[in-house]
C-alpha cells in the first residue's frame, strides 16, 4: 500500500525557492533516506509532511488522503517526528515527555499513559531513566526519549530530521541501533541523515536532493556503486572515501 | 535611650531640652510599636492585594502580548506603556481622585478607610501588572521555539502546547523577575501616604507630626525602614526557596 505520496511540491521562503517540483512515493514499511548538501531542502521537505511547514503548491497524501483535508493535529498524531536538537520538554521527566501526548492528545488516563510510556522507554533502552529530566540525560539518551515520545503515539510514519547530527560521535551508535530496530520491525521511516552506514544497511530507497530538486532516487547500493548523476557521485563520494 | 524617652514623657521641661539636643528618642518608638504594627499589617495587606491584582492582570497581559493579535494586543501594549510611564504617586492620586470609588467606610482593626485602599490597590496592582506582563512576556519569548514545535508535532493544539509546555517553563523563568517586582510593590505601598491611607509610613508620620513626638522623627523613620527591610528580606528568602524547590533538575554536566 502506498503510504505517503508527494506530488510536485513547491515551497519558497520570502522569494527564495526551497523545494521545486519534488515528487516521491513510499510504500508502507519503506525506509527512505534523504541526503544532499545543506540548503538542499531536506528538512523543509520533512516538515511539510507533518505540516510544521505549509507547502505552496502540490499534493501530499497519507494513505491516499490529502493531508490538507485532515485536521493538522490528527495528521500529527499519525506522523511522528524526531528532531535534530531533540526538543524534549525541559520541565518534564523522560516519562513525562512521553505521557504528555498520550494524556492530552489521545486522552488516555494517567495510569495507562504511564504504563505505555514506560514500555516505549524500555524499547529504546531507557527504562532506568524514566524519572530523569532532559538536562540530566546525555544527548544520545535524550534523542532516544525523543524517539519514544514519537513512537508512543503509534504513528503510521516516522520522520527523522538529522537525528544524530547534534550528537557526539560515541553517542550516535545507540540512536542508530534504535532506528535500525524500528526499520527491521517494519516502521515506515523518512529520514534526513548523513549516516551513510545507516543508509546502506537500513534504507530501501536513497534520495539525493540538491537545490530543492530530486537529483536521483533509487536503491542505496545503486546510488553508491553506480550513480547516474555527477552530482550524486561527488556528494556520496565524500562519504564513501572515508569508509 | 529608652529610659531617657520615658523620663521626658513624664517631664515637659525635659522634652524641650531634648528638642534642642536632638538626642535619641526610642521611647516613642517603643510605646507606639503596636500602633506601627497595625500599619505594617495594612502594608502587607496592600502588597498582597496589589500583587494578586498585578498577577491576575499581568499574566494574561504578557501572554496576549506574545500570542494575541490585533486590537486586543494593541490595547494591552498601550495600557502597559501608559502605566509604566506614569509615576506611581501620580497614578495613585489619579485613581483616588478620578475614579468614582464609593465611600465604603472603614475597616475595623486596621483603622483604614476602604476607598483609598481600593485606589492604592488599583494603582499599585495595575502598574505591577504592566511590569509583570513584561517579565512574563520576556520569559515566554525566551523559551526555545523547538519546544512549541515538538508539542505541535505530537498533535497538541497551540493552546494545549502553550498550557502544558510553554507556560510551565515560562513561569519558572519569570520567578526572578517576579521576585524583583514583589519587593518593588512592597516598598511602593509607602506611596499611599499621598492619599492618606494609614499604612506603615503614614502611621509613622502621624506620630512625628505631633509636636510632643517630633523629637522622635528620625527614630520613627529608622524603625519604619527596619520593618520594611525585614519584610523585603523575608519575602526574598521565601521566593528564593520557592525557586530552588521548583527548579527543573539539571545534571552535573
Amino acid at each position: 500500500m502506498t503510504l505517503l505520496e508527494l506530488e510536485d511540491i513547491e515551497k519558497a521562503y520570502e522569494n527564495e525557492e526551497v523545494l521545486h517540483g519534488v515528487s516521491l512515493g513510499m510504500e508502507q514499511g519503506d525506509v527512505e533516506v534523504l541526503v544532499g548538501p545543506s540548503g538542499a531542502g531536506k528538512s523543509t521537505l520533512l516538515r511539510c509532511v507533518n505540516r510544521l511547514t505549509e507547502i505552496d503548491a502540490g499534493t501530499i497524501r497519507l494513505a491516499g488522503e490529502s493531508i490538507h483535508d485532515l485536521d493538522s493535529n490528527d495528521l500529527r498524531q499519525r506522523v511522528g517526528m524526531v528532531f535534530q536538537d531533540f526538543n524534549l520538554f525541559a520541565h518534564r521527566t523522560a516519562r513525562g515527555n512521553v505521557t504528555l501526548g498520550l494524556e492530552e492528545v489521545l486522552g488516555m488516563d494517567h495510569d495507562e499513559a504511564v504504563e505505555r510510556a514506560e514500555a516505549h522507554l524500555d524499547q529504546v533502552g531507557l527504562a532506568e531513566q524514566a524519572d530523569s529530566y532532559p538536562a540530566e540525560l546525555s544527548g544520545g539518551q535524550q534523542q532516544r526519549v525523543g524517539i519514544a515520545r514519537a513512537l508512543a503515539m503509534d504513528p503510521e510514519l516516522m520522520l527523522f530530521d538529522e537525528p544524530t547530527s547534534s550528537l557526539d560521535p560515541e553517542l550516535i551508535g545507540d540512536v542508530l541501533a534504535v532506528m535500525n530496530d524500528l526499520a527491521a520491525e517494519g516502521m515506515t521511516m523518512l529520514c534526513v541523515t548523513h549516516e551513510m552506514g545507516f543508509a546502506r544497511s537500513a534504507a530501501d530507497t536513497l534520495t539525493m536532493l540538491d537545490g530543492g530538486r530530486i537529483v536521483e532516487r533509487g536503491p542505496p547500493e545503486r546510488l553508491f556503486e553506480n550513480p547516474q548523476h555527477e552530482r550524486t557521485e561527488s556528494f556520496l563520494g565524500q562519504f564513501t572515501d572515508f569508509e | 535611650m529608652v529610659v531617657s524617652g520615658a523620663l521626658r514623657s513624664l517631664d515637659p521641661a525635659l522634652t524641650r531640652t531634648a528638642i534642642v539636643l536632638q538626642s535619641g528618642d526610642w521611647g516613642v518608638v517603643a510605646s507606639n510599636f503596636d500602633f506601627l504594627l497595625v500599619g505594617t499589617a495594612v502594608t502587607i495587606l496592600l502588597t498582597v492585594s496589589s500583587l494578586v491584582l498585578g498577577f491576575l492582570a499581568g499574566f494574561p497581559a504578557g501572554a496576549i502580548e506574545v500570542y494575541g493579535t490585533g486590537r486586543l494586543r494593541g490595547l494591552v501594549a498601550g495600557a502597559g506603556v501608559v502605566l509604566r510611564g506614569t509615576p506611581i504617586v501620580v497614578l495613585m492620586m489619579l485613581f483616588y481622585l478620578g475614579l468614582p470609588i464609593p465611600q465604603l467606610g472603614t475597616v475595623p482593626g486596621l483603622e483604614i478607610r476602604v476607598s483609598p485602599f481600593i485606589a492604592a490597590t488599583l494603582a499599585l496592582g495595575l502598574r505591577s501588572a504592566a511590569y509583570q506582563g513584561q517579565v512574563f512576556r520576556g520569559a515566554i519569548q525566551s523559551i526555545d521555539d523547538g519546544q512549541m514545535e515538538a508539542a505541535r508535532a505530537i498533535g497538541l493544539p497551540r493552546r494545549g502546547a502553550v498550557r502544558h509546555v510553554i507556560f510551565p517553563q515560562a513561569v519558572r523563568r519569570a520567578l526572578p523577575g517576579f521576585q524583583n517586582e514583589f519587593t518593588i510593590v512592597l516598598k511602593d505601598t509607602s506611596v499611599a501616604i499621598a492619599i492618606g491611607l494609614a499604612e506603615l509610613l503614614t502611621r509613622a508620620e502621624y506620630l512625628f507630626v505631633q509636636p510632643e513626638r517630633s523629637t522622635a522623627m528620625f527614630e520613627l523613620i529608622l524603625a519604619v525602614s527596619a520593618i520594611y527591610f525585614v519584610l523585603t528580606f523575608a519575602t526574598n528568602r521565601t521566593l528564593d526557596r520557592l525557586q530552588t524547590r521548583y527548579a527543573i533538575p539539571e545534571g552535573d554536566g
